[in-house]
């Protein structure tokens, strides 16, 4: 009796011709998530089977498999011969000793003696002989007992399922620079556009003298635990130092955000362009802040030429982010009191409703190219 | 680099490492055992103890209990004496005493802080008035760790006796120990300190007591420090903290002159456009708080860092905890607590370096102010 894993995965069986490339890239990722973990993976129809692995670490398997995007659903097994003895001798020892059960058979090899119907009253049966506490219920029970027939003969028997994260493998929708600052939105955005397939590079501005070190360690940790669940993750750091002193020492002080983020925006463009990103993601959520106005996105947005800005928290609440923050373990980091951006030359009134030929006219003031040439200059890159 | 944290750790005294080494790699034993081998680590512990109480107090009256750290001292003086009445401390504490004091407070013990003069020594008239018959205890730092404010600890004991008889006085002396020159009066009850602050290493650190007081422990187990303490004792820290406290102590007028010195030279030099000195002119010289008014202290960090010269900021950048409680309670305005640099000196700073940093402390500063503007 060997004790596997059996993992499920979500959309993909949607993909019509393109399934094999969607498959054969989970498969990827699921390796990626074991890397240093002893196991083999087996990709019998529908599924993937995680056999011959560390049963010491059993639960830090399932937890890291139950991270990869495009997992459905998760199971702990035991793999027996199918034969009626075999499989009833396991049942016996993963069955709860009281409250409702239903066992539930899934027959693919159409040899086995007993239809599905049969094995189901056979194993319920028996269960009912020799754990007098048990009860059937076949609409709500407490318990469910699994029973896989497979076709190589095989029967795979196990009980509940464990929700894995759900998506899209990441590699098959593409490649996003993310724009992560050390705050509770944009790790949220990245999770969700990562969930949905897509491969990030974050990039991270920093103000160092005006910010410090830990802020940046902060931001570090923020992309490592996002690389859970997308399999690694490349970081860039990039410094505004010079851009933010330029724009507080020429422009109008309530301009400094507008700015900056057209500055960071442009960065963000030309990051991509070198890293083959094909889009940028940002945190931003209507309303939320000054620099989230629709004039400030459009004020923002309308620097980026050639690539579409993805913002999937555009219309969330606060409350919402933080909830999502919450489960994917990031909002601990990022409540950290560190300030991600400069706020040494923060305005108090910042502009709301920039107009376009006033933000125009300021900038008109700066030396745009060499500060951004100076910038990507300043670029680091942690693998993460 | 020019390192002018000492008040946050100093650089460990190389001889009293070196000579402390074998009780890392030889003398290993545990002090409990019964073997000959630990007898023997038990007397030279039982030494050190005598050996570095006999710097600040007479061993007739006072033991010493040895700790892993200075905060551990500051809460078994506050967690393990006082349990009834009111207990009435600073707004100057170090965060050791200040947030213990907090968690008496969430446990239903009265706390009462008193008021800070402006130079961050405590406002005695205040403080006494807040000391009567159901205080327990009162707690005030010797040595303020942001400003260098020297409180009169003897003679404010001295007085809350007067006031309450029973209440107990504890005072945290981590910043004044080996660097100002006292000794624990009879009023003085608790007394902490802490090896690191004088060239120790970190991991050793002590609260004083008089043998009339009553202390629990804050740490129960093996029954070391006469049940006082458990653990297993750090005899390498501690030994090395006696022979570093050997060296300070023997040179305690001397250094504190040559200190006095390097600190009267930040004072006479540091751009008076830019910066304003904060620490008092009777502060303990060891420490001198500066502000760099209009500027955030931790960017002028920074900046000087990146020049090779490390100083301390009370206050960390962050919009929750901008600006140093003890800076505020000192009665400095927002604008210029948030420019506020801990500059604290060791013996092992020169006056060649005092005028390097102080030539960089004006640059860097005029620098941010033009940059600001």
């Amino acid at each position: 009796m060997e004790k596997v894993i059996i993992v499920r995965y979500c959309e993909i069986h949607l993909k019509g011709k393109n399934r094999g490339y969607f498959e054969k890239i989970f498969m990827m990722n699921l390796e990626k998530a074991l890397v240093g973990i002893r196991h083999e993976i087996r990709k019998p129809s529908g599924r993937y089977i995680v056999e011959n692995f560390d049963q010491t670490r059993t639960e830090e398997i399932l937890e890291k498999l139950s991270r990869v995007f495009g997992t459905h659903t998760l199971s702990s097994a035991y793999k027996v011969p199918a034969e009626l003895e075999m499989i009833y001798d396991t049942v016996k020892k993963i069955a709860p000793e009281s409250g409702s059960f239903k066992v539930i058979t899934n027959r693919a090899n159409k040899s086995f003696p007993l239809n599905s119907m049969q094995l189901n009253a056979e194993i319920g049966g028996r269960l009912l002989q020799d754990f007098p506490n048990l009860t059937v219920d076949v609409h709500a029970p407490q318990h469910e007992i699994c029973i896989d027939i497979r076709e190589n003969g095989d029967a795979l028997i196990f009980s509940g399922h464990i929700k894995g994260a759900g998506g899209m493998p990441v590699g098959t929708s593409g490649k996003g620079v993310l724009l992560l600052s050390g705050g509770i939105d944009s790790p949220v955005a990245g999770y969700m556009i990562a969930k949905r397939g897509m491969v990030l590079e974050a990039l991270h501005f920093h103000s160092y003298p005006y910010t410090n070190m830990q802020a940046r360690e902060k931001v570090e940790e923020l992309a490592r635990i996002l690389s859970g669940y997308t399999g690694g993750m490349t970081l860039h750091v990039v410094s505004v130092t010079h851009i933010q002193e330029a724009i507080h020492k020429h422009c109008p002080a309530e301009m400094m955000i507008t700015l900056l983020r057209r500055f960071m925006m442009r960065i963000a463009e030309r990051l991509a362009e070198q890293v083959g990103g094909q889009c940028i993601i940002t945190g931003e959520s209507l309303g939320q802040v000054a620099s989230q106005t629709i004039e400030g996105m459009t004020s923002s947005g309308s620097v980026v030429e050639n690539l579409p800005i993805l913002r999937p928290l555009v219309g969330f609440d606060k409350t919402e982010i933080i909830e999502r923050a919450r489960e994917i373990g990031t909002f601990e980091t990022s409540i950290q009191p560190y300030e991600d951006c400069c706020t040494v030359f923060l305005p108090k009134h910042p502009l709301i409703r920039p107009k376009t030929e006033d933000v125009l006219r300021a900038e008109q003031k700066l030396d745009v190219e060499a500060l951004l040439e100076e910038a990507m200059l300043s670029s680091e890159t942690v693998r993460l | 680099m020019i390192y002018l944290d000492n008040a946050a750790t100093t650089r460990p005294d190389e001889g009293a490492v070196r000579a402390a080494m074998h009780y890392l790699q030889e003398d290993f034993f545990n002090p409990s055992a019964l073997y000959r081998e630990g007898f023997a680590v038990h007397k030279e512990l039982e030494e050190a103890r005598r050996h570095i109480l006999s710097f600040i107090a007479a061993p007739v009256g006072f033991d010493l209990i040895f700790t892993a750290s200075g905060s551990e001292a500051d809460n078994q003086a506050l967690f393990c004496t006082a349990n009834r009445g009111n207990i009435v401390t600073t707004a100057g504490e170090h965060a050791a005493i200040y947030n213990s004091a907090k968690e008496l407070q969430k446990r239903g013990i009265e706390v009462r802080f008193a008021k800070l003069n402006g130079d961050g020594s405590v406002n005695a008239d205040d403080l006494l008035s807040l000391v009567d018959s159901g205080t327990s205890l009162v707690s005030v730092i010797h040595v303020n760790n942001e400003t260098g404010a020297v409180n009169p600890i003897a003679e404010l004991a001295k007085q809350v006796k007067q006031k309450n008889r029973s209440a107990l006085f504890h005072s945290d002396g981590v910043q004044a120990f080996g660097k100002i020159p006292f000794s624990l009066s009879s009023e003085i009850d608790l007394y902490t300190f802490s090896a690191h602050k004088i060239g120790g290493v970190r991991g050793a650190a002590g609260l004083v007591r008089k043998k009339s007081v009553n202390v629990h422990p804050l740490i129960y187990g093996g029954g070391q420090e006469k049940g006082l303490r458990s653990g297993t004792e750090n005899l390498f820290a501690i030994k090395q903290f006696e022979f570093a406290a050997t060296k300070k102590f023997a040179a305690l007028e001397s250094d504190y002159q040559k200190i006095a010195a390097l600190n009267r030279y930040f004072r006479e030099n540091l751009r008076g456009d830019i910066f304003e000195i904060l620490s008092s002119p009777q502060a303990s010289p060891y420490i001198l708080s500066v502000s760099a008014k209009g500027l955030r202290g931790e960017v002028l960090l920074h900046m000087l860092d990146d020049e090779g010269v490390v100083v301390g900021t009370g206050s960390a950048c962050s919009s929750k905890n901008r600006y140093s409680r003890v800076i505020l309670a000192c009665g400095i305005r927002e604008k210029n607590a948030d420019g506020v640099l801990r500059i604290s000196f060791s013996v092992q700073n020169t006056m060649d370096e005092a005028e390097r940093a102080v030539s960089i402390f004006n640059r860097c500063a005029g620098a941010l102010a033009e940059k600001m503007r």
